[in-house]
Protein backbone atom coordinates (compact mmCIF):
# COMPACT_ATOMS: atom_id res chain seq x y z
CA UNK A 1 0.00 0.00 0.00
CA UNK A 2 1.42 3.35 -0.82
CA UNK A 3 1.23 5.71 2.11
CA UNK A 4 -0.49 8.37 0.05
CA UNK A 5 -3.33 6.12 -1.02
CA UNK A 6 -3.99 3.71 1.77
CA UNK A 7 -2.28 4.97 4.86
CA UNK A 8 -3.24 7.95 6.93
CA UNK A 9 -1.08 10.98 6.39
CA UNK A 10 2.01 11.40 8.53
CA UNK A 11 1.01 12.59 11.96
CA UNK A 12 3.63 14.17 14.18
CA UNK A 13 1.73 13.39 17.39
CA UNK A 14 3.52 10.39 18.98
CA UNK A 15 0.19 9.26 20.44
CA UNK A 16 -0.79 8.41 16.89
CA UNK A 17 2.43 6.65 15.95
CA UNK A 18 1.54 3.32 14.36
CA UNK A 19 1.30 0.37 16.71
CA UNK A 20 2.19 -1.93 13.86
CA UNK A 21 3.69 -1.22 10.46
CA UNK A 22 4.59 -3.26 7.40
CA UNK A 23 6.95 -1.70 4.88
CA UNK A 24 7.30 -3.25 1.41
CA UNK A 25 6.61 -6.68 2.86
CA UNK A 26 6.74 -9.66 0.53
CA UNK A 27 6.08 -13.29 1.29
CA UNK A 28 6.01 -16.40 -0.85
CA UNK A 29 4.22 -19.67 -0.20
CA UNK A 30 6.28 -22.85 -0.07
CA UNK A 31 5.20 -23.41 -3.67
CA UNK A 32 6.97 -20.18 -4.65
CA UNK A 33 3.74 -18.36 -5.51
CA UNK A 34 3.61 -14.85 -4.09
CA UNK A 35 1.27 -14.42 -1.15
CA UNK A 36 2.20 -10.77 -0.62
CA UNK A 37 4.21 -8.51 -2.84
CA UNK A 38 5.57 -5.21 -1.52
CA UNK A 39 2.77 -4.49 0.92
CA UNK A 40 2.77 -1.36 3.08
CA UNK A 41 0.31 -1.13 5.94
CA UNK A 42 0.00 0.43 9.34
CA UNK A 43 -2.34 0.28 12.28
CA UNK A 44 -2.65 3.29 14.55
CA UNK A 45 -4.07 3.69 18.05
CA UNK A 46 -7.85 3.89 18.07
CA UNK A 47 -8.16 2.76 14.49
CA UNK A 48 -10.12 -0.13 13.02
CA UNK A 49 -8.65 -1.25 9.71
CA UNK A 50 -10.42 -3.76 7.49
CA UNK A 51 -8.49 -5.86 4.97
CA UNK A 52 -10.79 -6.67 2.08
CA UNK A 53 -10.13 -8.84 -0.93
CA UNK A 54 -11.13 -12.05 -2.66
CA UNK A 55 -10.15 -15.45 -1.31
CA UNK A 56 -6.43 -16.07 -1.72
CA UNK A 57 -5.61 -12.36 -2.02
CA UNK A 58 -3.16 -12.54 0.90
CA UNK A 59 -5.21 -11.10 3.78
CA UNK A 60 -4.72 -14.02 6.16
CA UNK A 61 -1.03 -14.24 5.39
CA UNK A 62 -0.67 -10.54 6.13
CA UNK A 63 -2.37 -11.00 9.49
CA UNK A 64 -0.11 -13.94 10.30
CA UNK A 65 2.93 -11.83 9.46
CA UNK A 66 1.68 -9.05 11.73
CA UNK A 67 1.02 -11.62 14.43
CA UNK A 68 4.67 -12.68 14.20
CA UNK A 69 3.60 -16.14 13.13
CA UNK A 70 5.47 -15.90 9.83
CA UNK A 71 8.59 -14.00 8.84
CA UNK A 72 8.56 -11.90 5.65
CA UNK A 73 10.82 -12.86 2.75
CA UNK A 74 11.46 -9.18 2.06
CA UNK A 75 10.56 -5.83 3.55
CA UNK A 76 10.29 -4.86 7.18
CA UNK A 77 7.76 -5.34 9.92
CA UNK A 78 7.59 -3.00 12.87
CA UNK A 79 5.76 -4.96 15.56
CA UNK A 80 4.99 -3.84 19.11
CA UNK A 81 6.82 -5.26 22.12
CA UNK A 82 5.45 -8.64 23.06
CA UNK A 83 4.35 -7.48 26.51
CA UNK A 84 3.33 -4.15 27.93
CA UNK A 85 5.05 -2.56 30.92
CA UNK A 86 2.33 -4.17 33.04
CA UNK A 87 3.38 -7.58 31.76
CA UNK A 88 0.36 -8.17 29.57
CA UNK A 89 0.61 -9.58 26.06
CA UNK A 90 0.03 -6.68 23.68
CA UNK A 91 -1.49 -8.64 20.83
CA UNK A 92 -4.69 -10.60 20.47
CA UNK A 93 -4.95 -12.82 17.40
CA UNK A 94 -7.74 -15.05 16.16
CA UNK A 95 -6.72 -16.78 12.96
CA UNK A 96 -8.17 -19.48 10.80
CA UNK A 97 -7.34 -22.37 13.12
CA UNK A 98 -10.09 -22.75 15.72
CA UNK A 99 -8.29 -25.35 17.84
CA UNK A 100 -8.93 -25.63 21.55
CA UNK A 101 -8.40 -28.02 24.43
CA UNK A 102 -11.39 -30.10 23.43
CA UNK A 103 -11.90 -32.06 26.63
CA UNK A 104 -11.98 -28.91 28.78
CA UNK A 105 -14.75 -26.36 29.19
CA UNK A 106 -14.99 -23.15 27.21
CA UNK A 107 -14.39 -21.17 30.38
CA UNK A 108 -11.23 -23.11 31.21
CA UNK A 109 -9.91 -22.59 27.68
CA UNK A 110 -10.57 -18.86 27.70
CA UNK A 111 -9.24 -18.34 31.22
CA UNK A 112 -6.10 -20.28 30.31
CA UNK A 113 -5.38 -18.02 27.34
CA UNK A 114 -6.14 -14.88 29.34
CA UNK A 115 -3.77 -16.00 32.09
CA UNK A 116 -1.13 -16.83 29.48
CA UNK A 117 -1.51 -13.23 28.30
CA UNK A 118 -0.66 -11.97 31.77
CA UNK A 119 -3.95 -11.64 33.64
CA UNK A 120 -4.27 -13.01 37.16
CA UNK A 121 -6.72 -15.86 37.63
CA UNK A 122 -9.34 -13.49 39.11
CA UNK A 123 -8.89 -10.91 36.35
CA UNK A 124 -9.05 -13.61 33.70
CA UNK A 125 -12.21 -15.15 35.12
CA UNK A 126 -13.94 -11.76 35.35
CA UNK A 127 -12.91 -10.75 31.81
CA UNK A 128 -13.98 -14.08 30.35
CA UNK A 129 -17.33 -14.00 32.16
CA UNK A 130 -18.04 -10.52 30.81
CA UNK A 131 -17.17 -11.44 27.24
CA UNK A 132 -19.06 -14.72 27.37
CA UNK A 133 -22.12 -12.70 28.42
CA UNK A 134 -21.64 -10.14 25.66
CA UNK A 135 -21.09 -12.70 22.91
CA UNK A 136 -23.91 -14.98 24.09
CA UNK A 137 -21.69 -17.85 25.14
CA UNK A 138 -22.57 -17.90 28.85
CA UNK A 139 -24.90 -20.90 28.56
CA UNK A 140 -22.17 -22.99 26.96
CA UNK A 141 -19.45 -21.85 29.35
CA UNK A 142 -19.16 -25.03 31.39
CA UNK A 143 -19.55 -27.56 28.60
CA UNK A 144 -16.50 -29.26 27.06
CA UNK A 145 -15.46 -27.56 23.84
CA UNK A 146 -15.82 -30.91 22.02
CA UNK A 147 -19.61 -30.40 22.28
CA UNK A 148 -19.53 -26.86 20.83
CA UNK A 149 -21.08 -25.83 17.52
CA UNK A 150 -18.98 -24.06 14.89
CA UNK A 151 -20.40 -20.71 15.96
CA UNK A 152 -19.67 -21.32 19.63
CA UNK A 153 -16.09 -22.27 18.79
CA UNK A 154 -15.66 -19.05 16.84
CA UNK A 155 -17.03 -17.02 19.74
CA UNK A 156 -14.68 -18.80 22.13
CA UNK A 157 -11.74 -18.07 19.86
CA UNK A 158 -12.72 -14.39 19.82
CA UNK A 159 -12.97 -14.27 23.61
CA UNK A 160 -9.53 -15.87 23.82
CA UNK A 161 -8.14 -13.16 21.55
CA UNK A 162 -9.89 -10.24 23.26
CA UNK A 163 -10.20 -11.04 26.97
CA UNK A 164 -6.85 -9.47 27.91
CA UNK A 165 -7.78 -6.21 26.11
CA UNK A 166 -4.94 -6.27 23.60
CA UNK A 167 -3.42 -3.10 22.20
CA UNK A 168 -3.20 -4.75 18.80
CA UNK A 169 -6.10 -6.97 17.77
CA UNK A 170 -5.77 -9.09 14.62
CA UNK A 171 -8.85 -11.04 13.57
CA UNK A 172 -9.27 -13.21 10.50
CA UNK A 173 -12.89 -13.42 9.32
CA UNK A 174 -14.27 -12.79 12.80
CA UNK A 175 -17.92 -12.60 11.72
CA UNK A 176 -18.06 -16.00 10.05
CA UNK A 177 -20.34 -18.37 11.94
CA UNK A 178 -21.80 -15.69 14.21
CA UNK A 179 -25.52 -15.02 14.52
CA UNK A 180 -26.84 -11.49 14.14
CA UNK A 181 -26.80 -10.64 17.86
CA UNK A 182 -23.27 -11.94 18.25
CA UNK A 183 -22.11 -9.95 15.22
CA UNK A 184 -23.44 -6.79 16.80
CA UNK A 185 -21.86 -7.72 20.13
CA UNK A 186 -18.53 -8.25 18.39
CA UNK A 187 -18.82 -4.89 16.66
CA UNK A 188 -19.31 -3.31 20.10
CA UNK A 189 -16.34 -5.21 21.52
CA UNK A 190 -14.11 -4.05 18.68
CA UNK A 191 -15.29 -0.48 19.07
CA UNK A 192 -14.43 -0.75 22.76
CA UNK A 193 -10.92 -1.89 21.86
CA UNK A 194 -10.61 1.03 19.49
CA UNK A 195 -12.05 3.53 22.00
CA UNK A 196 -9.46 2.38 24.54
CA UNK A 197 -6.71 3.28 22.07
CA UNK A 198 -6.09 -0.14 20.57
CA UNK A 199 -5.48 -0.81 16.90
CA UNK A 200 -7.82 -3.37 15.38
CA UNK A 201 -7.17 -5.11 12.07
CA UNK A 202 -9.67 -7.50 10.60
CA UNK A 203 -9.78 -9.48 7.40
CA UNK A 204 -13.38 -9.86 6.34
CA UNK A 205 -15.73 -10.40 3.44
CA UNK A 206 -18.61 -8.83 5.30
CA UNK A 207 -19.31 -5.84 3.07
CA UNK A 208 -22.54 -4.95 4.85
CA UNK A 209 -20.90 -4.59 8.21
CA UNK A 210 -17.50 -3.13 7.36
CA UNK A 211 -18.64 0.32 6.23
CA UNK A 212 -20.09 1.05 9.66
CA UNK A 213 -17.27 -0.62 11.61
CA UNK A 214 -14.00 0.19 9.89
CA UNK A 215 -12.31 3.58 9.98
CA UNK A 216 -10.11 2.57 7.12
CA UNK A 217 -10.36 -0.06 4.43
CA UNK A 218 -7.48 -1.62 2.55
CA UNK A 219 -8.18 -3.59 -0.60
CA UNK A 220 -5.83 -6.47 -1.35
CA UNK A 221 -5.84 -8.20 -4.70
CA UNK A 222 -3.35 -10.68 -6.17
CA UNK A 223 -0.91 -10.24 -3.26
CA UNK A 224 -0.81 -6.44 -3.53
CA UNK A 225 -2.55 -3.58 -1.83
CA UNK A 226 -4.51 -2.00 -4.66
CA UNK A 227 -6.38 0.76 -2.84
CA UNK A 228 -7.11 2.05 0.58
CA UNK A 229 -8.36 4.97 2.53
CA UNK A 230 -10.97 6.06 4.99
CA UNK A 231 -14.26 4.27 4.58
CA UNK A 232 -16.05 7.53 3.86
CA UNK A 233 -13.52 8.53 1.18
CA UNK A 234 -13.77 5.20 -0.57
CA UNK A 235 -17.54 5.10 -0.55
CA UNK A 236 -17.77 8.64 -1.86
CA UNK A 237 -15.55 7.69 -4.78
CA UNK A 238 -18.34 5.66 -6.38
CA UNK A 239 -21.82 6.79 -7.36
CA UNK A 240 -24.86 5.68 -5.42
CA UNK A 241 -24.62 2.09 -6.49
CA UNK A 242 -27.32 -0.32 -5.34
CA UNK A 243 -26.92 -4.06 -5.45
CA UNK A 244 -29.95 -6.33 -5.93
CA UNK A 245 -29.60 -10.02 -5.12
CA UNK A 246 -32.47 -12.00 -6.65
CA UNK A 247 -33.47 -15.51 -5.69
CA UNK A 248 -35.29 -17.01 -8.65
CA UNK A 249 -37.46 -20.06 -9.23
CA UNK A 250 -35.37 -21.72 -11.91
CA UNK A 251 -32.79 -19.84 -13.90
CA UNK A 252 -32.82 -17.19 -16.54
CA UNK A 253 -30.83 -16.84 -19.73
CA UNK A 254 -28.36 -13.99 -19.39
CA UNK A 255 -28.96 -12.96 -22.99
CA UNK A 256 -32.67 -12.48 -22.31
CA UNK A 257 -32.13 -9.94 -19.54
CA UNK A 258 -32.34 -6.48 -21.05
CA UNK A 259 -31.44 -3.85 -18.51
CA UNK A 260 -31.74 -0.09 -18.57
CA UNK A 261 -28.83 2.29 -18.66
CA UNK A 262 -26.62 2.19 -15.57
CA UNK A 263 -27.76 -1.27 -14.47
CA UNK A 264 -25.51 -4.29 -15.02
CA UNK A 265 -25.78 -8.00 -14.50
CA UNK A 266 -22.90 -8.82 -12.18
CA UNK A 267 -23.55 -12.48 -11.49
CA UNK A 268 -26.10 -14.79 -13.13
CA UNK A 269 -25.69 -17.49 -10.51
CA UNK A 270 -27.83 -18.02 -7.44
CA UNK A 271 -28.50 -15.39 -6.26
CA UNK A 272 -28.56 -13.44 -9.49
CA UNK A 273 -26.89 -10.11 -8.82
CA UNK A 274 -27.62 -6.79 -10.51
CA UNK A 275 -26.01 -3.48 -9.71
CA UNK A 276 -27.27 -0.04 -10.67
CA UNK A 277 -25.62 3.33 -10.35
CA UNK A 278 -29.09 4.86 -10.13
CA UNK A 279 -29.48 3.57 -6.60
CA UNK A 280 -32.53 1.85 -5.14
CA UNK A 281 -34.78 3.60 -7.64
CA UNK A 282 -33.68 1.12 -10.28
CA UNK A 283 -35.29 -1.84 -8.46
CA UNK A 284 -38.74 -1.77 -10.14
CA UNK A 285 -37.15 -1.59 -13.56
CA UNK A 286 -34.80 -4.46 -12.70
CA UNK A 287 -37.72 -6.60 -11.56
CA UNK A 288 -39.60 -5.88 -14.76
CA UNK A 289 -36.53 -6.73 -16.85
CA UNK A 290 -36.16 -10.09 -15.14
CA UNK A 291 -39.87 -10.82 -15.44
CA UNK A 292 -39.69 -9.98 -19.13
CA UNK A 293 -36.85 -12.48 -19.46
CA UNK A 294 -39.08 -15.16 -18.02
CA UNK A 295 -37.69 -15.19 -14.50
CA UNK A 296 -39.92 -15.90 -11.51
CA UNK A 297 -38.66 -13.86 -8.61
CA UNK A 298 -38.97 -15.47 -5.17
CA UNK A 299 -37.02 -12.92 -3.12
CA UNK A 300 -34.77 -9.93 -3.51
CA UNK A 301 -32.23 -8.46 -1.15
CA UNK A 302 -31.23 -4.83 -1.68
CA UNK A 303 -27.79 -3.71 -0.58
CA UNK A 304 -25.55 -0.74 -1.09
CA UNK A 305 -22.89 -2.00 -3.46
CA UNK A 306 -20.42 0.48 -2.02
CA UNK A 307 -17.24 -1.43 -1.28
CA UNK A 308 -17.79 -4.06 -3.96
CA UNK A 309 -18.15 -1.27 -6.51
CA UNK A 310 -15.00 0.46 -5.30
CA UNK A 311 -13.10 -2.79 -5.61
CA UNK A 312 -14.43 -3.35 -9.13
CA UNK A 313 -13.49 0.19 -10.13
CA UNK A 314 -9.93 -0.33 -8.95
CA UNK A 315 -9.27 -3.88 -10.11
CA UNK A 316 -11.86 -4.65 -12.74
CA UNK A 317 -12.48 -7.87 -10.81
CA UNK A 318 -15.36 -8.99 -8.63
CA UNK A 319 -14.75 -9.04 -4.90
CA UNK A 320 -16.64 -12.28 -4.47
CA UNK A 321 -14.60 -14.06 -7.13
CA UNK B 1 4.65 -17.02 34.49
CA UNK B 2 2.76 -19.29 36.83
CA UNK B 3 2.50 -23.01 36.31
CA UNK B 4 -0.52 -22.72 34.02
CA UNK B 5 0.72 -25.33 31.55
CA UNK B 6 1.39 -27.83 34.35
CA UNK B 7 -2.12 -27.16 35.64
CA UNK B 8 -3.53 -27.48 32.13
CA UNK B 9 -1.88 -30.87 31.54
CA UNK B 10 -3.35 -32.22 34.76
CA UNK B 11 -6.78 -30.90 33.85
CA UNK B 12 -6.59 -32.56 30.45
CA UNK B 13 -5.36 -35.83 31.93
CA UNK B 14 -8.13 -35.98 34.52
CA UNK B 15 -10.76 -34.94 31.97
CA UNK B 16 -9.79 -37.85 29.73
CA UNK B 17 -10.57 -40.56 32.25
CA UNK B 18 -10.77 -43.37 29.72
CA UNK B 19 -7.27 -42.65 28.46
CA UNK B 20 -6.02 -42.34 32.02
CA UNK B 21 -7.39 -45.78 32.89
CA UNK B 22 -6.05 -47.32 29.68
CA UNK B 23 -2.61 -45.91 30.40
CA UNK B 24 -2.64 -47.74 33.73
CA UNK B 25 -4.28 -50.95 32.57
CA UNK B 26 -2.35 -51.56 29.32
CA UNK B 27 1.17 -51.53 30.89
CA UNK B 28 -0.24 -53.65 33.71
CA UNK B 29 -1.46 -56.29 31.28
CA UNK B 30 1.81 -56.23 29.36
CA UNK B 31 3.85 -56.69 32.53
CA UNK B 32 1.58 -59.26 34.17
CA UNK B 33 2.41 -62.33 32.01
CA UNK B 34 6.13 -61.63 32.25
CA UNK B 35 6.05 -61.03 35.99
CA UNK B 36 3.93 -64.08 36.70
CA UNK B 37 5.69 -66.33 34.19
CA UNK B 38 9.02 -68.00 34.56
CA UNK B 39 10.97 -65.53 32.43
CA UNK B 40 14.64 -65.19 33.43
CA UNK B 41 15.28 -61.97 35.35
CA UNK B 42 17.52 -60.56 32.61
CA UNK B 43 14.84 -61.00 29.97
CA UNK B 44 12.09 -59.66 32.22
CA UNK B 45 14.13 -56.55 33.06
CA UNK B 46 14.75 -55.93 29.36
CA UNK B 47 11.04 -56.19 28.58
CA UNK B 48 10.12 -53.80 31.39
CA UNK B 49 12.83 -51.30 30.43
CA UNK B 50 11.68 -51.24 26.80
CA UNK B 51 8.04 -50.84 27.84
CA UNK B 52 8.66 -48.05 30.33
CA UNK B 53 11.05 -46.04 28.16
CA UNK B 54 8.99 -46.27 24.97
CA UNK B 55 5.76 -45.55 26.87
CA UNK B 56 7.21 -42.23 28.01
CA UNK B 57 8.89 -41.19 24.77
CA UNK B 58 5.76 -41.95 22.74
CA UNK B 59 3.54 -40.33 25.33
CA UNK B 60 5.51 -37.12 25.07
CA UNK B 61 6.25 -36.96 21.34
CA UNK B 62 2.90 -37.99 19.85
CA UNK B 63 0.66 -35.44 21.62
CA UNK B 64 3.22 -32.73 21.00
CA UNK B 65 3.25 -33.40 17.25
CA UNK B 66 -0.54 -33.63 17.26
CA UNK B 67 -0.85 -30.27 19.05
CA UNK B 68 1.71 -28.78 16.69
CA UNK B 69 -0.19 -29.99 13.64
CA UNK B 70 -3.51 -28.68 14.92
CA UNK B 71 -1.96 -25.31 15.70
CA UNK B 72 -2.68 -25.59 19.42
CA UNK B 73 0.94 -25.35 20.53
CA UNK B 74 1.39 -22.33 18.29
CA UNK B 75 -1.65 -20.69 19.83
CA UNK B 76 -0.38 -21.28 23.37
CA UNK B 77 3.05 -19.86 22.55
CA UNK B 78 1.56 -16.89 20.71
CA UNK B 79 -0.75 -16.26 23.66
CA UNK B 80 2.23 -15.46 25.82
CA UNK B 81 3.61 -18.68 27.31
CA UNK B 82 7.41 -18.74 27.00
CA UNK B 83 8.56 -21.69 24.87
CA UNK B 84 10.93 -23.08 27.52
CA UNK B 85 8.24 -22.82 30.15
CA UNK B 86 5.71 -24.52 27.86
CA UNK B 87 7.87 -27.52 27.04
CA UNK B 88 9.32 -27.99 30.51
CA UNK B 89 6.02 -27.65 32.36
CA UNK B 90 4.36 -29.95 29.89
CA UNK B 91 7.17 -32.50 30.20
CA UNK B 92 7.17 -32.32 33.99
CA UNK B 93 3.43 -32.98 34.12
CA UNK B 94 3.81 -35.78 31.58
CA UNK B 95 6.62 -37.39 33.56
CA UNK B 96 4.69 -37.33 36.85
CA UNK B 97 1.64 -38.75 35.11
CA UNK B 98 3.79 -41.48 33.57
CA UNK B 99 5.19 -42.41 36.98
CA UNK B 100 1.67 -42.69 38.37
CA UNK B 101 0.47 -44.67 35.36
CA UNK B 102 3.47 -47.01 35.29
CA UNK B 103 3.66 -47.35 39.07
CA UNK B 104 1.15 -50.24 39.28
CA UNK B 105 2.97 -52.11 36.50
CA UNK B 106 6.27 -51.65 38.33
CA UNK B 107 4.64 -52.90 41.52
CA UNK B 108 3.44 -56.04 39.73
CA UNK B 109 6.93 -56.55 38.31
CA UNK B 110 8.36 -56.17 41.82
CA UNK B 111 5.93 -58.72 43.23
CA UNK B 112 6.80 -61.12 40.41
CA UNK B 113 10.49 -60.65 41.10
CA UNK B 114 10.05 -61.05 44.84
CA UNK B 115 11.65 -57.66 45.44
CA UNK B 116 11.90 -56.16 48.89
CA UNK B 117 10.87 -52.57 49.65
CA UNK B 118 14.41 -51.28 49.27
CA UNK B 119 14.86 -52.78 45.79
CA UNK B 120 11.41 -51.56 44.78
CA UNK B 121 12.22 -48.04 45.96
CA UNK B 122 15.48 -48.06 43.97
CA UNK B 123 13.64 -49.24 40.85
CA UNK B 124 10.90 -46.68 41.43
CA UNK B 125 13.39 -43.80 41.69
CA UNK B 126 15.25 -44.86 38.56
CA UNK B 127 11.89 -45.17 36.78
CA UNK B 128 10.92 -41.64 37.82
CA UNK B 129 14.18 -40.15 36.59
CA UNK B 130 14.09 -42.23 33.40
CA UNK B 131 10.58 -41.15 32.39
CA UNK B 132 11.68 -37.51 32.84
CA UNK B 133 14.56 -38.11 30.41
CA UNK B 134 12.32 -40.09 28.04
CA UNK B 135 9.70 -37.35 28.05
CA UNK B 136 12.35 -34.76 27.21
CA UNK B 137 13.64 -37.08 24.49
CA UNK B 138 10.07 -37.08 23.18
CA UNK B 139 10.14 -33.29 22.84
CA UNK B 140 13.34 -33.43 20.80
CA UNK B 141 11.96 -36.29 18.70
CA UNK B 142 8.79 -34.26 18.05
CA UNK B 143 10.91 -31.32 16.98
CA UNK B 144 12.69 -33.48 14.42
CA UNK B 145 9.56 -34.94 12.86
CA UNK B 146 6.85 -33.69 10.54
CA UNK B 147 4.01 -36.13 11.16
CA UNK B 148 2.58 -38.48 13.74
CA UNK B 149 3.92 -41.49 11.82
CA UNK B 150 7.42 -40.03 11.82
CA UNK B 151 7.11 -39.24 15.51
CA UNK B 152 6.18 -42.86 16.26
CA UNK B 153 9.04 -44.14 14.13
CA UNK B 154 11.66 -41.75 15.52
CA UNK B 155 10.49 -42.36 19.08
CA UNK B 156 10.88 -46.10 18.69
CA UNK B 157 14.24 -45.89 16.91
CA UNK B 158 15.83 -43.36 19.27
CA UNK B 159 14.58 -45.08 22.40
CA UNK B 160 15.62 -48.54 21.27
CA UNK B 161 19.03 -47.19 20.28
CA UNK B 162 19.53 -45.65 23.70
CA UNK B 163 18.25 -48.83 25.38
CA UNK B 164 20.75 -50.81 23.34
CA UNK B 165 23.53 -48.38 24.30
CA UNK B 166 22.43 -48.75 27.91
CA UNK B 167 23.19 -52.47 27.85
CA UNK B 168 19.58 -53.60 27.99
CA UNK B 169 19.92 -56.10 25.11
CA UNK B 170 23.47 -57.29 25.60
CA UNK B 171 26.28 -57.04 28.13
CA UNK B 172 29.39 -55.46 26.59
CA UNK B 173 32.81 -56.82 27.41
CA UNK B 174 34.43 -55.05 30.33
CA UNK B 175 36.75 -52.24 29.18
CA UNK B 176 35.31 -52.19 25.66
CA UNK B 177 33.95 -49.14 23.89
CA UNK B 178 30.44 -50.54 24.41
CA UNK B 179 31.05 -50.70 28.15
CA UNK B 180 32.17 -47.07 28.17
CA UNK B 181 29.05 -46.00 26.29
CA UNK B 182 26.89 -48.06 28.63
CA UNK B 183 28.38 -46.38 31.68
CA UNK B 184 27.10 -42.99 30.53
CA UNK B 185 23.90 -44.09 28.77
CA UNK B 186 20.61 -42.76 30.16
CA UNK B 187 18.63 -45.98 30.57
CA UNK B 188 21.29 -48.09 32.27
CA UNK B 189 20.12 -47.12 35.75
CA UNK B 190 16.53 -48.15 34.98
CA UNK B 191 17.69 -51.48 33.60
CA UNK B 192 19.88 -52.16 36.60
CA UNK B 193 17.17 -51.00 38.97
CA UNK B 194 14.78 -53.49 37.40
CA UNK B 195 17.40 -56.25 37.49
CA UNK B 196 18.14 -55.58 41.13
CA UNK B 197 14.53 -56.32 42.06
CA UNK B 198 15.19 -60.02 41.50
CA UNK B 199 18.99 -60.31 41.47
CA UNK B 200 19.75 -57.96 44.39
CA UNK B 201 22.63 -56.52 42.35
CA UNK B 202 23.82 -52.95 42.95
CA UNK B 203 22.25 -50.26 40.78
CA UNK B 204 24.82 -48.44 38.64
CA UNK B 205 24.41 -45.53 36.28
CA UNK B 206 22.64 -43.30 38.78
CA UNK B 207 25.06 -40.41 38.36
CA UNK B 208 24.88 -40.60 34.57
CA UNK B 209 21.08 -40.63 34.76
CA UNK B 210 21.16 -37.55 37.01
CA UNK B 211 23.37 -35.77 34.52
CA UNK B 212 21.00 -36.73 31.69
CA UNK B 213 18.04 -35.39 33.69
CA UNK B 214 19.68 -31.98 34.06
CA UNK B 215 21.35 -31.84 30.65
CA UNK B 216 18.21 -32.77 28.73
CA UNK B 217 16.16 -30.20 30.65
CA UNK B 218 18.74 -27.48 29.99
CA UNK B 219 18.98 -28.46 26.32
CA UNK B 220 15.20 -28.37 25.95
CA UNK B 221 15.04 -24.99 27.66
CA UNK B 222 17.77 -23.54 25.47
CA UNK B 223 16.43 -25.01 22.25
CA UNK B 224 12.77 -24.29 23.01
CA UNK B 225 12.58 -20.99 21.17
CA UNK B 226 14.20 -22.57 18.12
CA UNK B 227 12.08 -25.69 17.94
CA UNK B 228 10.68 -25.80 14.44
CA UNK B 229 7.26 -25.64 12.89
CA UNK B 230 6.25 -29.20 13.68
CA UNK B 231 5.75 -27.97 17.24
CA UNK B 232 3.72 -25.01 16.10
CA UNK B 233 6.24 -22.36 17.05
CA UNK B 234 6.43 -20.88 13.61
CA UNK B 235 6.04 -22.08 10.11
CA UNK B 236 5.37 -21.24 6.52
CA UNK B 237 1.96 -20.74 5.02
Amino acid sequence: MSGSRAGPSADPDPAFEPIVRAVAVSYRYDSGAPALDGVDLEGRPGEIVALVGPNGAGKSTLLRLLAGDLAPDAGALQLPSRRSAAGRVVMGYAGEEACHFESLSGTYNAVFFARAAGLSREEAEAAVREQFDRLGLAEDACRPVSTYSFGARRKLQLVEALAHRPTLTLLDEPFVGLDLDSREALVDLLRDRSAEGGAVMIASHDLDLLPRLADRIVFIHDARVVAGGSTAELLSSVPDVARFEFTLDGGVDRADVVLGEGTTLVDDGDPLVLESDRGHAALPEACLALAAAGARIRAVVVRDAGLAAVFRNVTGAELDA
Amino acid sequence: MTAIVWELEWRIATARRRLLVLNVVVPLFLVLPVAMGAAPAVHAAAVYAVLFAIFSTFGSAIPLVRDGESGLSGRVLRAGVAPASYYLQRTAAGAVLDVLQLGPALAVAAVGAGAGPRAFLAAFLTLAATVWVANLLGVLVAAATRSLAEAALFSAVSTLLLLHASGVFRTPASGSFGATVESVAPFRALHEGLLSMSMMTPVGGGVALGVWCVAMAVATGLLAARLPGSLGVSGRA
